[in-house]
């Protein structure tokens, strides 16, 4: 494994494609996960289809970083360059998204809400890894399995197709979906968790754990919207509780400091905990663009192992 | 005799009765209504407090309470219970569904007469209150008879089943299994499964959740594995000699099976004539080519047929293909009046060289194309020319109708602003890449029809090209890009405009700005591409069986070996009757939408109008999918324990449960108290609201019950 991941130069070339203000103007999934992952490779000058296997593909010109043992030096005989050789990939693992469409996914304070942005990350995510021949499959969850896609190399435009269509609709709770999905799943596998989990991290760590502990490598993105970390609210107002529909009054003034504290205080705790567990965590903003969560799953796999 | 209740949950609504007063208590002002994700980590801050109000007229908000507590009690559907002693102690009624496995593996030995038998004495089993259905399956389910108490109309449905050619699926047969369990109303299932078992159909991803209560009863039927010989391919290798298309049959056979080698005749018939047989020797378990002397091919829609003697499985002995002579593409290239004298050399040479002349090339040297230059033309390639803006809109119609347009941009390349939005991106200053040793192509889009033939390991390499100059191209939102050079910049773009395709090439294909046109793999890229531009669909000298054919779409007709013209006659023309190879007829009337054609049967599918005999008529040939011919089994303990259902006994609990809730649902049905204490609870607000009323007047203070 020789992949080295690079931070591609700020404000041009890929990111132009990873603001999600302007993929929220592209409608198809499939077109947003293209040209997302196009981009964003374009601007990591690597192939994500080839690696080393045992079938040859094709060369590829010797990039800093790349195994100087895959120099083809025949080849650097006649030309007098540096080519690396490259293979048919093998098919790697199964990729899981386990997306959270609870009625607080719906939220949104700017253009492109929690779900919308979780769903572009869950497009994008997909479209890499069936791009890396890895068996995809999706699930999508509120208190329940809503909907369910068995990994598969066939079943890409399905996925697209799911998360086309989600919906936040229901009061969400991560412990029995949790516990339906290790069930389901028999084969160990990459599991991208997409959620803003409002729940007590003891909870939130008694559901992904298992799964964890059956061997899955587990890579959880904490989606939020800046509104919900900066508390920009101002005027008095009534609070309504998107998935219970409680309101209570609200003194923003008042209030602001010790939400925030609280917050910091959840976030850092759900990040001990996650790490303790060897699970990789990530805190999204959605005004941030799809990168930093495209890099954390390119790091995550390769610390597992899985790139090429 | 006591009072039940049916829904009893529903008296969680007697606590409505506390919403008047809660409303009168906690009514307040609320403004700005903030909806947010969670409340989890807001403190509660209540507003300052409003008085609350004294409750002056007790018996106006004991009314509304008791008139909402009625209505609760209603919904939870009260009635009298009687004695029940004694339900139960009979096992409940059935719910049987037969599914019974028609793909052409059952067809070995008499596998499906003995399933037939099977399903025969499973009906004449049903309890009186039985009910069953019939549902067969292959590649997917179809219902023949549905739950019925009805044995004679099950054994008739029997009568009618045979085998198809179809490959097993389980999934279908067991997904409708699961449907008719999940509408019964009937308090237990049963799935009886008569199948040889075999592995392939079944993946374990179908995800089939039979109701609680269900038992799935596997019954197999698998004969030993026979010693079968199939004719697995046909390779019609195809030569133009003095301007006639002759065709090479060569055929792969594999045996699975045998103990000592065998000799097989393998005999090719063309239009129903025996032309040839040729023996040839199959080891067991082993495979074995047999090349045929070349036949001439003149006459559209040829049939032809490979075939072998009978052995244990019959659908696999013989291969069935169509053959038409070819077409050729006609492409006209224009060439920039300022273009180099050979920019179009290496391009033109290439595309001369095809078997059987599949381009027809016509060249202009100009910047101005004329409309009597795009008559009878499939597809144009602009080599490096400045298209004017009337020359621009003459091949907008052409692309709108179904053209394709193909631009190699070179140092003389302009294209008009116009004319902008049919470019998949815009134009460019040129850029060296002189820098080491030039550019090469970093990314394709092998998915593409351009560039999947090479997409296979040691299919084609595109790294060894050199770029040293290419022109700067900026894709639009709609474009798709199929090929990037090392730096990222676009080297192929393509957009769909109207009916057609606009392809954008942002360097030349001759040796000036490149050295693509020295590469191995620059003539298959020019057919290729060229072919695309062209729209050439690959004909397919047969169909699998459970394909479906869409008659109204000409594309579908090219692949299935008609030329355009025929194609797109035949798509918009008049009503269509296919004549199945079983002899029946299909009618398929013009209308709007597709007309499908479902190729369920081997063989040869004849399309024709209706009352009319043409001496060729357009013909699809469709062979059996060989995967059902690989007879490995899988266990049947071993699928049922996959599907997802206990096997419960007719005497279980859960039946007993089931069977007794549905008769307090027929004695709460029958006495209808829901109705009453509603008609009360409806009164009940009629005269409160009255009483309010009358008290409000009276008063002169609105709504006093509750403030």
């Amino acid at each position: 494994m020789t992949a080295h991941v690079r931070t591609p130069a700020t404000g041009k070339g890929g990111t132009q494609f990873l603001d999600p203000a302007v993929l929220g103007r592209i409608s198809n999934l499939e077109l947003l996960a293209k040209t997302v992952v196009d981009g964003f490779l374009t601007g990591l000058h690597r192939s994500p289809y080839l690696g080393f296997s045992t079938d040859f593909a094709e060369h590829r010109q010797y990039m800093p970083g790349d195994d100087v043992r895959r120099i083809d030096w025949k080849l650097f005989a006649r030309s007098d360059r540096h080519y690396i050789k490259l293979f048919e990939a093998e098919t790697n693992a199964n990729f899981m998204v386990l997306l959270d469409v609870s009625k607080s996914m719906s939220y949104s304070s700017h253009e492109v809400s929690k779900l919308d942005y979780a769903r572009y990350l869950a497009a994008c995510l997909t479209f890499f890894s069936h791009r890396q021949r890895d068996r995809v499959g999706m699930v999508t969850f509120d208190h329940e399995i809503v909907e369910y896609v068995p990994p598969s190399m066939k079943r890409l435009d399905t996925i697209l197709h799911v998360l086309d269509r989600a919906e936040a609709g229901r009061a969400g709770s991560l412990h029995e979906p949790a516990m339906q999905i290790a069930e389901l799943l028999g084969r160990k596998g990459i599991l991208v968790v997409i959620s803003d989990f409002y729940e007590d991290p003891d909870t939130v760590l008694a559901s992904i754990g298992p799964l964890r502990a059956r061997g899955h490598d587990v890579i959880v993105f904490h989606v939020l919207d800046p509104a919900e970390l900066a508390f920009p609210f101002e005027e008095p107002s009534g609070f309504e509780d998107l998935e219970t529909g409680e309101q209570i009054p609200v003194i923003p003034n008042r209030l602001k400091d010790d939400y925030i504290r609280l917050v910091k205080d959840h976030l850092e705790k759900l990040k001990r905990r996650f790490t303790d567990n060897r699970i990789d965590y990530t805190l999204l903003d959605t005004s941030q663009p799809l990168d930093l969560a495209l890099f954390r799953y390119l790091l995550a796999r390769e610390k597992a192992g899985k790139t090429r | 005799m006591s009072l039940a209740l049916l829904v009893p949950l529903f008296l969680l609504g007697v606590a409505g009765v506390v919403v008047p007063i809660v409303l009168h208590l906690t009514r307040r002002q609320r403004r700005n209504l903030v909806q947010f994700p969670s409340l989890m980590f807001l403190e509660k801050i209540p507003y300052k407090e409003q008085r609350r109000r004294r409750i002056h007229y007790w018996f106006l908000l004991t009314m509304r309470a008791l008139a909402l507590a009625l209505v609760a009690i209603a919904f939870a559907r009260p009635f009298f219970q009687q004695d029940t002693a004694g339900a139960g102690a009979a096992a409940g009624p059935r719910e049987v569904v037969v599914l019974m496995d028609q793909s052409y593996s059952m067809e070995i030995g008499d596998q499906f007469d003995r399933a037939r038998d099977e399903a025969r004495r499973i009906f004449n089993g049903l309890g009186p209150l039985d009910r069953a259905s019939l549902v067969m399956f292959g590649r997917g389910a179809r219902v023949v008879t549905r739950s019925t108490a009805d044995v004679s109309q099950l054994e008739r449905a029997l009568d009618t089943v045979q085998v198809s050619s179809s490959i097993t699926r389980y999934g279908p047969g067991l997904k409708v299994a699961q449907t008719i369990l999940e509408e019964s109303e009937l308090p237990s299932g049963e799935v009886f499964l008569l199948t040889d078992f075999q592995r392939n159909g079944w993946t374990g991803d179908e995800g089939i959740r039979l109701p609680p209560g269900s038992k799935v009863t596997p019954i197999p039927f698998a004969d030993d594995a026979p010693d079968n010989v199939q004719v697995t391919d046909v390779s019609l290798a195809r030569e133009a000699l003095s301007g006639r298309e002759r065709v090479t049959p060569t055929v792969r056979l594999a045996r699975s099976g045998g103990e000592q080698a065998q000799e097989v005749m393998v005999a090719l018939e063309v239009d129903g004539r025996e032309l040839q047989s040729r023996p040839v020797t199959i080891p067991p378990n082993g495979s074995a080519t047999v090349m045929f002397q070349p036949f001439t091919l003149s006459q559209p829609h040829t049939r032809g047929t490979v075939r072998i003697p009978d052995d244990g499985l019959l659908a696999d002995n013989a291969r069935n293909f169509v053959l038409s002579p070819g077409t050729s593409l006609s492409i006209l290239i224009v060439e920039g009046s300022a273009a180099p004298r050979d920019a179009s050399l290496y391009l033109r040479r290439a595309l001369a060289i095809s078997e059987g002349g599949r381009f027809e090339i016509s060249f202009r040297r100009a910047n101005v194309v004329r409309q009597q230059d795009l008559d009878g033309i499939d597809g144009v390639i602009i080599n490096d020319a400045n298209i004017d803006g009337g020359s621009a809109e003459r091949l907008r119609g052409f692309v709108e109708a179904g053209g394709g347009l193909l631009l190699l941009l070179g140092p003389a390349s302009g294209w008009p602003s116009s004319a902008a939005e049919m470019l998949p991106g815009t134009l460019g200053s040129v850029q060296d890449r002189i820098q080491g040793r030039g550019g090469r192509l970093g990314f394709l889009e092998y998915g593409h029809p351009v560039f999947e033939a090479f997409s296979g390991a040691r299919s084609g390499d595109f790294t060894g090209a050199r770029f040293f100059r290419v022109r700067g191209f900026t894709p639009s939102d709609s474009a798709t890009v199929l090929a990037r050079f090392d730096d990222g910049s676009v080297a192929l773009a393509e957009s769909r405009y109207g009916r057609g395709k606009v392809l954008v090439w942002t360097s030349t294909l001759d040796n000036f700005w490149n050295d693509l046109a020295l590469q191995p793999v620059y003539l298959p890229f020019a057919h290729r591409m060229s072919e695309y531009v062209g729209g050439r669909t690959e004909a397919l000298p047969w169909f699998v069986a459970g394909q479906v054919v869409d008659l109204a779409d000409p594309e579908a007709l090219e692949m299935a070996g008609l030329v355009s013209a025929e194609a797109a006659g035949l798509a918009e023309g008049l009503d269509q009757v296919a004549l199945t190879p079983s002899g029946q007829s299909v009618v398929l009337p013009v209308g709007e939408g597709p007309r499908y054609l479902p190729l369920e049967e081997r063989g040869f599918y004849t399309v024709r109008p209706p009352g009319s005999d043409p001496d060729r008529p357009f013909v699809i040939a469709v062979n059996v999918d060989l995967e059902e011919s690989i007879l490995g089994k899988i266990d049947p303990e071993e699928l049922v324990a996959q599907i997802g259902t206990a096997a419960v006994g007719p005497d279980s609990g859960q039946d007993f449960a089931q069977a007794t809730e549905m008769r307090l649902e027929d004695m709460e049905r029958r006495q209808s108290l829901w109705r009453w204490v509603l008609i009360a609870a409806f009164a009940l607000f009629v005269i409160e609201t009255l009483l309010s009323n009358w008290v409000s007047r009276r008063s002169g203070v609105p709504g006093v019950a509750t403030g």
